[in-house]
């Protein structure tokens, strides 16, 4: 989709800092698992995908970055979908959303279980991580 | 029959009802407002993704203020930050107003999952959703101070 290579830096599942001039893209599973994924990228990385994405150059911000990045959780969430239920009938998905900000922290709910996988691309690094429902 | 389901009203319902019984707090509302925006102070928003015959997310935008008092009469103690304490009490307020307008839809037979309740934190963010998706935001008042719920969705 993006002709980009990425390489799969540090797995941990304690990982939470404040995500700074970043965006996150977010969807929920509901069904058989319950859960949260999110896609958090750094403006400047969230800009070049963007950029490959929609094959022309993206230089700021925008509703087109914002659309990108949900649409990315959304086909990541999909994947997901489709590994924990077969052929995902049993799990829905909800609407992605972006967050986005200067300064903010993405809290994990005190009752998941999560995985947090850092990843590397030209670009630069960005995070993802999924919450289940114990 | 979907017409005559007033969907900002069942949220309003929903949170008074949340509220009323958790926290013994009677809610104001304000008009709702439909596809359009409004001027957010949030320092603490808890969202949930709701799933099957809707596809949505319903979030909760508390300015400190707000979410700290609302997590003090949650837990009957005073709560001075904005901690793990906050968080998890506004996310599962979240969880229960999502809930109720679960219950809203069954009754006009639209079936809805629930995800899993998320808060984000900071002093300046942004939500927003997918493009084509429908927002009410409805404003609502706890002891004279100002906090939003805001639905994002679309209909499957």
């Amino acid at each position: 989709m993006l002709m980009m290579d990425l390489s799969a830096i540090e797995e941990t599942t304690t990982e939470a800092h404040p995500l700074v001039d970043s965006i996150s893209g977010v969807i929920g599973l509901a069904g058989t698992h319950k859960g949260v994924l999110a896609i958090h990228l750094p403006h400047r990385v969230a800009i070049a995908i963007t950029s490959n994405f929609l094959g022309m150059d993206v230089d700021a911000m925008n509703s087109d970055v914002e659309d990108a990045v949900g649409e990315l959780a959304n086909m990541l969430g999909g994947n997901v979908k489709a590994i924990l239920s077969e052929k995902g009938r049993d799990i829905n998905l909800s609407m992605p959303t972006t967050i986005s900000g200067r300064h903010y922290d993405y809290q994990p709910n005190k009752d998941a279980e999560r995985i947090f996988i850092q990843f590397r691309c030209e670009p630069g690094e960005f995070a993802i991580e999924l919450q289940l429902e114990k | 029959m979907e017409d005559e389901f007033d969907i900002a009203s069942e949220i309003v319902k929903g949170a008074q009802d949340v509220f009323s019984t958790m926290l013994m707090i009677e809610l104001e509302s304000e008009d709702a407002l439909f596809n359009k925006g409004c001027e957010i102070q949030s320092n603490l928003t808890s969202m949930i993704g709701l799933g099957g015959g809707i596809r949505g997310v319903l979030a909760i935008h508390c300015p400190a203020t707000v979410a700290k008092a609302i997590t003090s009469g949650f837990l009957g103690m005073e709560v001075l930050e904005l901690d793990d304490d906050v968080k998890d009490a506004i996310g599962e307020i979240a969880n229960m107003v999502a809930g109720n307008l679960k219950v809203a839809y069954a009754t006009i037979a639209i079936n809805i999952e629930l995800a899993i309740p998320t808060s984000i934190v900071g002093e300046s963010f942004n939500m927003s959703g997918a493009a084509k998706s429908q927002r009410i935001i409805v404003p609502l008042k706890m002891n004279g101070e100002q906090f939003w719920i805001e639905l994002m969705y679309v209909v499957n």
